[in-house]
């Protein structure tokens, strides 16, 4: 899509009320909280463990996290609905405006909140500025910490790294992170239509998550398509965004139970 | 020149200083690190860049998923669902995504090992052929009787060879068992539906159909019997029908996972499930008009009411809305099972099937059909059988024992003596793929290929109602120095010579599988067909398997389970605490998955804490105790006892503790265990104390079970009571859903 | 002490003792530079400029070029496949690491030259099926010996490329087509937007 940047005027802004290119519905009413989309996720993209003493500090790498909060006390107490929380692709990013060195613009192709690795200096203002919280910093070289490796004839070695998807950037320590719509397999899929001089079809490919998900409580897709599956999806009754009133414009619908 | 430096000059002196040494550091030959190796002879459908995809199947638990694996220039990437298996239709579980940290583990065994059960990890390779000959001795050297062979709860290949070599030779059949079969108390199930419709086999609950489930402690959405059909089924429950929202039931002493997603969830005392089912019979019958069966007709709502804690309107909104249902579902899971009367209660809960008349539809309760080539359904051993099994090692009938897919100083309780039968056993040979508890006291280790890297099929014992014989084939060449266990023991035979090698005439485990899988070519209802073997094994391997086409076994009719009375006796509890203790599987590591380390760093469902046990405590009772939440707690019963912290929740029955089983391993590689003192954030020591070179992580709730058994065999595991001590010391658990207790907040004050 | 030291570097004997000493460290930045530059040590000396002479297609031995991300390294069987019936073969010394890695049964572990950081996701389909050839980017190989890169693969470079070819004017949109128009709109906005090679 193309973007007239004199009328938005602030960069990376997409026009008001636009739908969004890449989005996805998640039904919290079957969402079990099973962790399946989290274990595909860092499987996918390369996202490291942190252990137990990071993890208790918090620095946990989860492009997507299950938030379960507790409604009332026992024995009338109830879990709320299992919440899979992840980057929004806002249209209207809060992360975006701060970056000192514009390291996750908007990307006008494709209509994502983009995070160029590279590029990024870990200021972490963006992760500050996220009401979702859903962005991660690199604190250490996860990947390399020597406790994960081998000596093998005077080298260490890490067999864990033969696992990594060469599609996507092992990050370094000092940079930010955070779900990016699997934008390999975007790619991927773009490429192969392209190559076959067709358009990419509804339902060819999804996110790792949407993949696992033993319930398909997650259908990605063009939510600018009317007749895509999950624009379908996300224009039921019990369809909300969350944070709504922020008015960041999030591409993820949830729908809620009931 | 002026004199000084001026502030300008400065700057330019010091940015090109800075940028010289900027350069610098990356300049030079040496910055030249990368190599690239291509293959030798690259496969000919390969392209660099390009990704190949291979069919086979989890071997993580033994619900028989197939998989499509995703790998890069010899290297598996990235692990997906098979669409095409009807057991889970291109989903996976969370387990099964991180299988590959388990076959790129930093810790496998690398080659076959002398292990001489001492506590480290043998370094010292042996060769293959010293190996061979070791197992053909064994096989030599001893009565045909005095064999045994331990293996895991899935019935795979390595189960029928196994089976035919021991009937062959005159061996005791081999026995398979896991703390998953352990905790879903499958031998009750199994029984239990025998007694009920005269029919062996494991029952299949369609919740899919069905618009109202009832579920007496089932997890089906953790890791029961086939989670991933089963979540499939419980969201087509609930949303799958666009006129009617499913409506899920828990009655569970404590909110699991599955409960979570339940309409209401009914705290209920341990025990009490079976005779909660049959007043519920009772008041959906009299809802419904008509004579109430003889199954229901004896029991006093009341009564059970009193004893269960569930209140008379609750039993009765209940009943009313089963009564009110389309196509009610009773499902009766482990911990309902796990009691002493846990056969009854299996029992009770079928015979509320047969009530609403669902056996044999949709929407109601089927026997799983039987796989692929399976004369009879062969269940996994209970745990009294395995105590029977544990009693020859004991008494020195068994001079060999060969144990894989199992580790049994972690999952059978302590008190059933598998440590102590082993002192008899002259000869325990492990082929284990990691250096688990059960590997280390081996004296040899064989180490089987992982999972991706092995030839085989494993059988889906449920999950869908097709008949699905699940294909596995190796996606990546081995890694290490290990041999498929099956080629050992054909070697081995051979070696061996004589009636051994008659027993196993195969050529290698290829050959052996395809002969099991011959019979299916002439079959025309199945997923493809092909009229001889070459062709028939080409498509099992890329298709990832043979299943028939979707069929109803008929179920016979239950309607002979409403005419017997069913007596549930008062579950009996062993010990004398005052808390009920309630160990579960964690939903997250499964059985065995300790050691990948991205399951430990997912987040528990229920309580987001990560890499490390907790026991789940009502915040009344922790009050009462004079505990909050990450302190360390001594529970213990009349078998032993366990150290673990507090997890306030607020979803228990007061009077009831629940702890995770999977963690607490005190071997199973570097994210098992705890190379460093846990409590780190204080640096106090653990415990337990070093293991090896390594601290054991977490505990583990099987140290503190009792060697007790319902009807059917099954462990009585929900039927401990236990006493809990302060400890005095702190453990602060990594949760994801806050800090408490990191940075010394979220204490009140005073205590 | 600072003081003193300032004081020296501002006499005479100071400030030619720090001229030397920047000289110095820019004649290193700039070997240093230089090294960069410089093509790396192969396992054996592989001369594209013999093999294309020959008529030898790109595409022979990089064939991942046509269908995916890389064109990839042709195995040691490759080369076999016509030197085992070359006479040479045996008796040039230039060509005895490959008939050791024969015998041995391994392959060559080559120095790749054109690379990227591994932060860019370079995919060389779309390049080929945008009517590229070769030599583009990678220069003459009738002219090379060891292969080397004819200019530096950075960023610039490649957005260069991206913004001339998007370019509405006469070169890519002779009849000022307004469809056209649109298309080069489009494929500028996707061949500048920063995911699409860095994610």
């Amino acid at each position: 899509m193309t973007v007239d940047l004199n009328l938005v005027g602030a960069k990376g802004a997409i026009a008001e009320a636009a739908e969004g290119k890449w989005g996805m519905t998640i039904d919290q009413d079957i969402c079990t909280g099973c962790q399946a989309c989290v274990a595909a996720c860092a499987m996918e993209n390369n996202v490291a463990f942190v252990g137990e003493e990071d993890a208790g500090y918090g620095r946990t790498q989860h492009w997507i996290r299950i938030e379960r909060f507790w409604d009332g006390e026992y024995p009338h107490v109830k879990a709320t609905p299992f919440q899979p929380m992840l980057c929004q692709q806002c249209g209207h990013a809060p992360c975006e405006p701060v970056c000192p060195v514009f390291a996750t613009p908007h990307s006008p192709a494709e209509d994502l909140n983009l995070q160029v690795y590279n590029r990024c200096v870990g200021t972490r203002y963006c992760a500050n500025n996220c009401p979702f919280q859903v962005r991660s910093f690199n604190w250490r070289d996860y990947h390399i910490i020597p406790e994960l490796g081998n000596m093998v004839n005077g080298t260490l070695v890490f067999p864990l790294h033969n696992q990594l998807n060469p599609d996507v950037t092992v990050r370094r320590r000092g940079v930010m992170e955070k779900c990016t719509f699997c934008i390999q397999r975007i790619h991927h899929a773009q490429d192969t239509a392209k190559s076959e001089g067709r358009e990419v079809e509804d339902g060819e490919f999804t996110t790792a998550c949407a993949q696992a998900c033993p319930a398909s409580a997650i259908t990605f897709g063009r939510v600018d398509h009317p007749e895509s599956l999950v624009s379908q999806m996300a224009h039921q009754e019990r369809g909300v965004k969350h944070l709504e009133e922020l008015n960041t414009l999030p591409r993820v619908t949830y729908l809620k139970e009931g | 020149m002026s004199q000084k430096i001026s502030r300008r000059n400065f700057l330019k002196l010091a940015t090109a200083g800075a940028a010289t040494t900027a350069v610098l550091t990356g300049c030079g030959p040496a910055s030249r690190y990368v190599t690239r190796e291509p293959y030798t002879k690259m496969p000919e459908y390969t392209y660099n860049g390009l990704s190949t995809y291979y069919a086979t199947t989890c071997r993580e638990c033994a619900a028989g998923c197939g998989l499509i694996v995703r790998t890069m220039q010899g290297r598996a990437i990235k692990v997906e669902g098979n669409p095409a298996n009807p057991i889970n239709l291109g989903k996976t579980c969370a387990r099964g995504q991180a299988t590959l940290h388990g076959l790129y583990n930093p810790d496998r065994v690398e080659f076959p090992i002398k292990q001489g059960r001492s506590a480290a990890l043998g370094t010292t390779a042996m060769k293959w052929e010293e190996a061979f000959q070791i197992v053909a001795d064994a096989m030599n050297n001893a009565n045909a009787s005095e064999i045994a062979f331990l293996l895991g709860t899935a019935s795979d290949h390595l189960f029928d060879l196994i089976t035919d070599f021991t009937t062959a030779i005159g061996a005791p059949a081999p026995v398979r068992f896991g703390a998953l079969s352990m905790f879903e108390s499958r031998a009750t199930l199994s029984q239990a539906a025998e007694n009920l419709l005269g029919e062996a086999g494991l029952p299949f609950f369609d919740l899919a159909n069905s618009d109202l489930v009832v579920s007496f402690g089932s997890n089906f959405l953790e890791t029961w019997l086939s989670p991933v059909a089963y979540t499939r089924g419980f969201a087509k429950m609930r949303r799958g029908n666009t006129q009617k929202r499913g409506y899920l039931i828990q009655f569970e002493s404590q909110m699991s996972q599955t409960a979570a997603k339940a309409d209401e969830w009914i705290p209920v005392l341990p025990g009490t499930e079976g005779l909660i089912a049959l007043a519920l019979g009772r008041l959906v019958a009299e809802a419904k008009g008509g004579s109430t069966p003889r199954a229901f007709a004896s029991v006093n709502v009341e009564e059970v009411s009193a004893k269960s804690g569930v209140s008379l309107e609750q039993l009765e909104h209940i009943a009313g809305l089963i009564a009110q249902a389309q196509a009610p579902l009773a499902v009766p899971g482990g911990q309902a099972l796990g009691q002493s009367n846990g056969l009854s209660t299996a029992e009770a809960v079928l015979a509320l099937n047969a009530l609403a008349d669902n056996y044999g539809k949709p929407g109601g309760v089927f026997i799983s059909p039987l796989s692929p080539n399976e004369d009879a359904y062969h269940r996994p051993a209970s745990a009294k059988e395995m105590a029977d099994f544990i009693a020859t090692l004991k008494n020195g009938s068994v001079k060999t024992l060969f144990i894989h897919g199992v580790n049994p100083l972690f999952e059978i309780p302590k008190p059933l003596g598998f440590v102590e039968a082993l002192a008899s056993v002259p000869t325990v040979i492990s082929f284990a793929t990691f250096p688990d508890e059960t590997a280390l006291a081996s004296d040899y280790i064989f180490p089987d290929h992982q999972g991706l890297e092995a030839w085989g099929y494993q059988r889906s014992a449920t999950g869908a109602m097709h008949s699905v014989l699940s294909g596995a084939q190796p996606v990546v060449s081995p890694m290490h120095d290990t041999r498929s266990t099956a080629d050992v023991l054909i070697e081995a035979a051979r070696l061996a010579g004589g009636k051994f090698a008659e027993a196993l005439p195969f050529t290698d485990e290829v050959a052996f599988i395809r002969s099991k899988i011959a019979n299916l070519i002439g079959r025309a209802d199945g997923s493809f067909a092909a009229p001889e073997i070459n062709t028939f094994a080409s498509y099992f391997q890329q298709s990832g398997g043979w299943w028939s086409a979707a069929g109803a076994s008929a179920s016979s009719s239950a309607a002979s389970a409403l005419g017997k009375t069913i007596v549930i006796d008062e579950a009996a509890f062993a010990g004398d605490g005052e808390f009920f203790f309630i160990p579960f599987i964690s939903p997250t590591l499964g059985e065995a998955g300790a050691n990948k380390p991205w399951l430990q760093e997912l987040p528990d469902p229920m309580t987001t804490v990560m890499w490390n046990s907790w026991v789940a405590m009502n915040p009344e009772t922790a009050h009462h105790l004079g505990v909050e939440n990450d302190d360390v707690v001594k529970i213990i019963s009349e078998a032993g006892e366990v150290e673990v912290a507090v997890y306030e929740y607020p979803a228990i029955h007061p009077e009831v503790v629940a702890m995770p089983f999977g963690q607490g391993h005190t071997a199973y590689g570097r994210f098992a265990t705890a190379k460093l003192p846990q409590d780190r954030f204080l640096g106090l020591v653990p415990h337990g104390g070093l293991i090896g070179d390594a601290f054991q992580r977490g505990a583990n709730p099987a140290d503190v079970l009792g060697a007790h058994f319902n009807k059917a065999g099954d462990l009585a595991f929900a039927g401990m009571k236990v006493k809990i001590e302060k400890t005095g010391r702190k453990q602060y658990l990594s949760r994801l859903e806050s800090r408490i207790g990191v940075y010394g907040e979220g204490f009140p004050e005073e205590k | 002490m600072i003081r003193k030291f300032f004081e020296w570097v501002l006499s005479p004997m100071g400030r030619i003792a720090m001229v030397i000493t920047v000289m110095s460290l820019f004649s290193l930045a700039a070997y240093g530079v230089y090294q960069t530059q410089q093509p790396p040590e192969q396992p054996i000396q592989f001369t594209h400029k013999l093999h294309v002479g020959l008529g030898i297609q790109c595409l022979y031995c990089h064939p991942g070029a046509l269908r995916g991300p890389s064109p990839g390294l042709p195995t040691i069987n490759k080369c076999w496949g016509c030197h085992q019936q070359i006479a040479k073969t045996q008796t040039s010394p230039l060509l005895k690491p490959m008939v050791d890695a024969m015998n041995a049964g391994v392959g060559f572990t080559w120095v790749p030259v054109a690379q990227v950081p591994d932060f860019v996701h370079f995919t060389h389909r779309p390049h080929i099926a945008a009517g590229l050839n070769c030599e583009k980017c990678h220069g003459d190989m009738t002219k090379v010996t060891i292969a080397e890169n004819p200019q530096v693969m950075n960023m610039g470079w490649c957005l260069n490329c991206h913004k001339s070819r998007t370019e509405d004017n006469f070169q890519n949109n002779p009849t000022g087509d307004a469809i056209v128009s649109a298309q080069l709109e489009e494929k500028r906005t996707k061949l500048t937007d920063c995911g699409t090679c860095h994610y």
